[in-house]
């Protein structure tokens, strides 16, 4: 019975005008978004591949290893596409060097702080707001349209228990959904399989698949919500006006209060006040650790050495005298260390503050889980990988990547011990630098100075253009894992919230239901 | 005859459930955006006068001597306004840390209180109650007015009389426009009092103008949903389906179109990154001191046998005048992308009536465009201070630029040593628009919102005309 309910129902739903007009909505929406979005993507494809491209053609030309500080960067994901989240906030990349830890930061420094006035625009969009409504004004009347009309009295004149016409109302409800939900991702599955760029590797599949799932999932949750105004209310008028302010405080008011609230609940402390106090811890490092260092120098007799532009604006050292090489051997160990230690300190810093940051924004979605529809804003975005924890995935990866650089710089220099760390300068090249150095200087005439500066001037320029690259074909690939199965795990609770509200939903409206006065007047 | 059509329309509808609905819905929500705001700005202002006291204090240590103004580095913040409780205008992403010295700026940070790990949102202020929120309820009051008449057949009974058609529509609008106004002015009326009685701000004459303003133009901007609605609803036999179109007609104009501003921004009016912007600074500083024997033998040499002040003089002036042309055109382009973005979507009634509240309350992205343009002129000015109070030294060589290094600055006696009185040294201000030029600006929106009533009006006028009563 309970699908011979279903079958004219769905017969009924998919004749009327809003299925039409809904349907057609989501689909033209699909088309008119999903170029635009991928265009979008491509562009920062674009940008990603040349980022990588001249940063690998960089690293081909280092000459020495300390120079070794590549960037790595965040392949864009195409999965953006239907969830932004934090995908434009963020930066996308992160320096590996001595000076600096890895940390999520803002890309704002890089992009125009002035375009923040704009909302972020991505599919999830089309079905938090187009379909969401559509959903609602499918099920504001499944009942208590039935009453106006006088039908639901004949049904219920016969033998049919409440809950299977109830049970057949969800069903059809939901198969009719169905469709506009699916078409519109096969129209925009379409349109991303055959753009340019983009390929969709088996785990984006898997995703899309998730996706495509919790919406589903959403939208029988909205359906039950809108079930139960229909059987709370006696006139479909009602129902529709309590549906309609329902959507409205959940889509608007619910996920900008939120936020607001937990600024308000918990304020930060100003980026102002934190980056004074990173000056000042550094500067307080400075002042205990730099007179030792120079202490510990104090000892060696220095000789001349020509500073060379290497790779990522860093300098090299190509010629030097050999008493300079002992003290270079001695000072880039110590200050790469006092790098290290400053650049953990403002990390433990930045860490308290990212940590502030993040305590808000959890305490703003405790709030905003309120309302289903960021519920489902967040399913989507832990699926996609453009939450917070896909960046935090990338931040790892550049920690440990940054840990096995710098593994390889001490193998490949003895524990920095040689001198290749900071120079090419062979024992020869050495000698003889010093030496003709020395004839230009303890020349005893004008000639003879004239001419031993012309010698020294050719051999100078012969050297320093014959310069071999390192080479680093052994240099280890960046790389970080984000699996498919931790976004699921990220989407639990609140997917988990979303079937509650299902649950919980269909149980109220079926209790309304039970009491429900079928007369109509 | 007209006023029973109102007297009617306003009586039904003050007594459905969709009209309490909606009442308790937005009194609520201007009630807690009152409350909201006067916790934001109490903080805000406590951080702005902190910061404020911070930088005039720095000032008067640099009185000591003059030449030290002209080292002086000054650090202003955005001042919090009064009439952000009306428009907030995205400011808390905004930049709001300037940075500058009498010859160059820092393009404005970001570096307040704000999150950005939070996704975009807006402050629960007036624009965003009513623009969101209260349109939606004068969709929810129109969208049966003229089908839902037909279906209860009551339209026939009233056109059986002697009442031409368009005294209906006339009243039908109008009753609909007062019943919306009870909620909007209660609700507004209730934030004020709060903000009030809280005393969390000092509303002068002029604002309170600038606020009648908003409010006049809030009521100019639900009109166009009103007459929509009216119209969408003369076009349909059934309330159902006028629902249904007016609810995407809302959902694409209000949600969908803004939301494409920053894509739309990105792709028609790209800028180039900062970092190329930087270089470019450094390339053409490089060229100039490249071309340093132009400005005089020894223009960039200090403390040596070649110094040559008024050479030099003129090479710094040269690397910032170069600097700061790069500087401002990039400004201005990050500027640009953001007005495109906004031109683009403004097919959107909404973002009209959010960009005219915001220029009339005088926040937002041209607030802080306006900002730069005053700190400019307050350069200048600063400026001209120096060199008049320089004029009367007889020991200074009367030469104002950025100096390179502090032991320029101390043994050239470019600029005068004397003391200075910290009083008579001009103070940063940031001036608020009085409401007639911020009128001049909004203008076109006015226009705009105007045009679009005027159409819905002609359009649901005719489609009523032709409305088959039957």
């Amino acid at each position: 019975m309970i699908f011979k309910i279903a079958r004219t129902e769905l017969l009924l739903n998919l004749m009327t005008f809003k299925f039409a007009v809904g349907t057609i909505i989501c689909v033209v929406l699909m088309a008119v978004f999903m170029p635009v979005l991928v265009s979008d993507y491509q562009q920062r494809l674009k940008d990603y591949n040349q980022n990588v491209a001249a940063n690998d053609a960089i690293l081909r030309n280092v000459k020495v290893y300390k120079n070794i500080t590549p960037t790595v960067y965040r392949r864009p994901s195409v999965l953006s596409i239907f969830s932004e989240g934090l995908e434009k906030r963020l930066g996308n990349s992160a320096k590996i060097e001595y000076e600096s830890v890895p940390q999520i930061n803002m890309t704002v420094t890089a992009d125009n702080p002035f375009l923040s006035i704009f909302p972020s625009l991505d599919v999830s969009l089309i079905f938090k707001i187009v379909l969401s409504l559509l959903v609602l004004l499918f099920a504001y009347d499944a009942i208590s349209g039935e009453r106006e009309q006088g039908t639901l009295k004949l049904i219920m004149s016969s033998e049919l228990p409440r809950y299977h016409f109830l049970l057949g109302k969800i069903v059809a409800g939901l198969v009719t959904l169905t469709v506009p939900v699916t078409m519109a991702f096969i129209v925009g599955l379409l349109i991303l399989e055959f753009s340019p760029m983009v390929d969709l590797t088996g785990s984006d599949w898997a995703r899309i698949g998730l996706i495509y799932v919790g919406s589903l999932v959403f939208i029988s949750a909205m359906y039950n919500v809108g079930l139960l105004f229909s059987a709370l209310a006696k006139e479909s008028a009602v129902s529709l006006m309590l549906a309609l302010l329902f959507w409205v405080v959940s889509v608007i008011v619910i996920p900008n209060a939120s936020m607001r609230l937990a600024t308000q609940i918990q304020p930060l402390q100003s980026r102002e006040k934190i980056e004074s106090e990173i000056a000042s811890s550094i500067n307080n490092l400075k002042r205990s650790e730099r007179p030792k260092m120079w202490q510990q120098l104090a000892r060696f007799t220095r000789g001349s050495a020509s500073m060379h532009e290497g790779a990522f604006g860093r300098y090299y050292i190509r010629l030097l005298y050999r008493s300079e090489v002992e003290y270079r051997m001695k000072y880039y160990p110590l200050k790469d260390s006092f790098s290290i230690k400053c650049a953990d300190k403002t990390w433990e810093i930045e860490h308290g503050y990212l940590n502030d940051l993040l305590k808000q924004k959890e305490l703003a979605e405790k709030v905003s889980r309120i309302s289903p529809i960021s519920l489902y804003g967040n399913v989507m975005s832990a699926i996609s990988g453009s939450d917070l924890a896909g960046f935090q995935y990338f931040i790892d990866g550049a920690k440990t990547y940054r840990n096995h650089v710098f593994e390889y710089i001490r193998t490949k220099t003895g524990n920095l011990s040689l001198p290749s760390y900071f120079t090419a300068c062979t024992e020869e090249e050495m000698r003889e630098y010093e030496e003709r150095s020395n004839q230009v200087k303890n020349a005893r005439n004008e000639a003879e100075k004239m001419k031993a500066q012309e010698a020294f001037d050719k051999w100078w320029s012969d050297t320093i253009a014959g310069q071999p690259a390192l080479g680093l074909q052994d240099l280890p690939g960046f790389s970080y894992r984000s699996s498919v199965l931790s976004g699921l795990r990220r989407a639990a609770m609140d997917l988990g919230l979303l079937m509650f509200i299902n649950v919980l939903f269909l149980a109220l409206s079926f209790i309304a239901f039970v009491r429900y006065d079928v007369r109509s007047d | 005859m007209i006023r029973n059509i109102i007297g009617k329309e306003i009586l039904e509808n003050l007594l459905s459930l969709r009209f309490m609905l909606s009442l308790v819905l937005i009194i609520s929500l201007f009630a807690t955006g009152g409350f909201m705001f006067v916790g934001k700005h109490r903080q805000e202002s406590n951080d702005y006068w902190e910061d404020t006291n911070r930088n005039l204090s720095s000032l008067r240590e640099h009185t000591n001597h003059l030449y030290e103004l002209v080292t002086c580095r000054q650090v202003v913040w955005r001042r919090p306004k009064p009439l952000s409780i009306c428009a907030e205008g995205f400011e808390n992403t905004l930049p709001d840390r300037f940075s500058f010295d009498p010859f160059t700026k820092d393009l404005p940070e970001v570096r307040s209180r704000s999150n950005f790990l939070l996704p975009h949102f807006s402050d629960i202020d007036w624009v965003f109650t009513i623009s969101l929120i209260v349109s939606f309820v004068a969709l929810l009051l129109t969208y049966d007015s003229i089908c839902g008449e037909k279906q209860t057949g009551t339209l026939r009974l009233v056109l059986a009389g002697s009442i031409p058609r368009h005294k209906v529509l006339l009243g039908k609008y109008l009753g609909a426009m007062l019943t919306i106004g009870i909620p909007l002015l209660s609700g507004l009326m209730i934030s004020l009092i709060v903000v009030v009685f809280y005393r969390a701000v000092e509303i002068d004459t002029g604002q309170w103008f600038k606020i009648l303003t908003i409010v006049l133009l809030s009521f100019l901007y639900l009109s166009i949903f009103i007459l929509s609605g009216i119209f969408i609803s003369s076009l349909s036999h059934k309330p159902a389906s006028s629902m249904v179109v007016l609810l995407l007609v809302w959902v694409g104009l209000v949600i969908l179109i803004p939301s494409f501003g920053r894509i739309i921004a990105g792709t028609f009016h790209k800028i180039p990154a900062r970092l190329d912007m930087e270089n470019r600074v450094a390339e053409a500083i490089e060229q100039i001191k490249k071309d340093g024997g132009k400005f005089g033998k020894g223009a960039l040499s200090w403390n040596s046998q070649e110094d040559n002040p008024p050479a030099a003089a003129k090479y710094y002036n040269a690397q910032v005048d170069a600097r700061n042309a790069i500087m401002d055109e990039y400004l201005r382009q990050m500027l640009d992308q953001a007005y495109t973005g906004r031109y683009f979507t403004c097919i959107s009634p909404a973002i009209i009536y959010q960009r005219a509240s915001e220029t009339i309350a005088g926040v937002g992205v041209s607030r802080v465009a306006n900002l730069c343009q005053q700190i400019k002129r307050y350069q200048e000015s600063l400026k001209e201070y120096i060199r008049s109070r320089d004029a009367g030294d007889p020991d200074s060589l009367h030469l104002l630029f950025q100096f390179p290094s502090d032991w320029v600055a101390q043994n050239w006696h470019a600029i005068s040593h004397e003391r200075v009185d910290f009083h008579s040294v001009p103070k940063f201000q940031e001036r608020d628009l009085a409401l007639a030029q911020s009128l001049k600006l909004a203008i076109w929106d006015i226009g705009l919102l105007a045009l679009f009533n005027l159409a819905f009006f002609a359009v649901s006028f005719v489609s009523f005309l032709r409305y088959d009563v039957r």
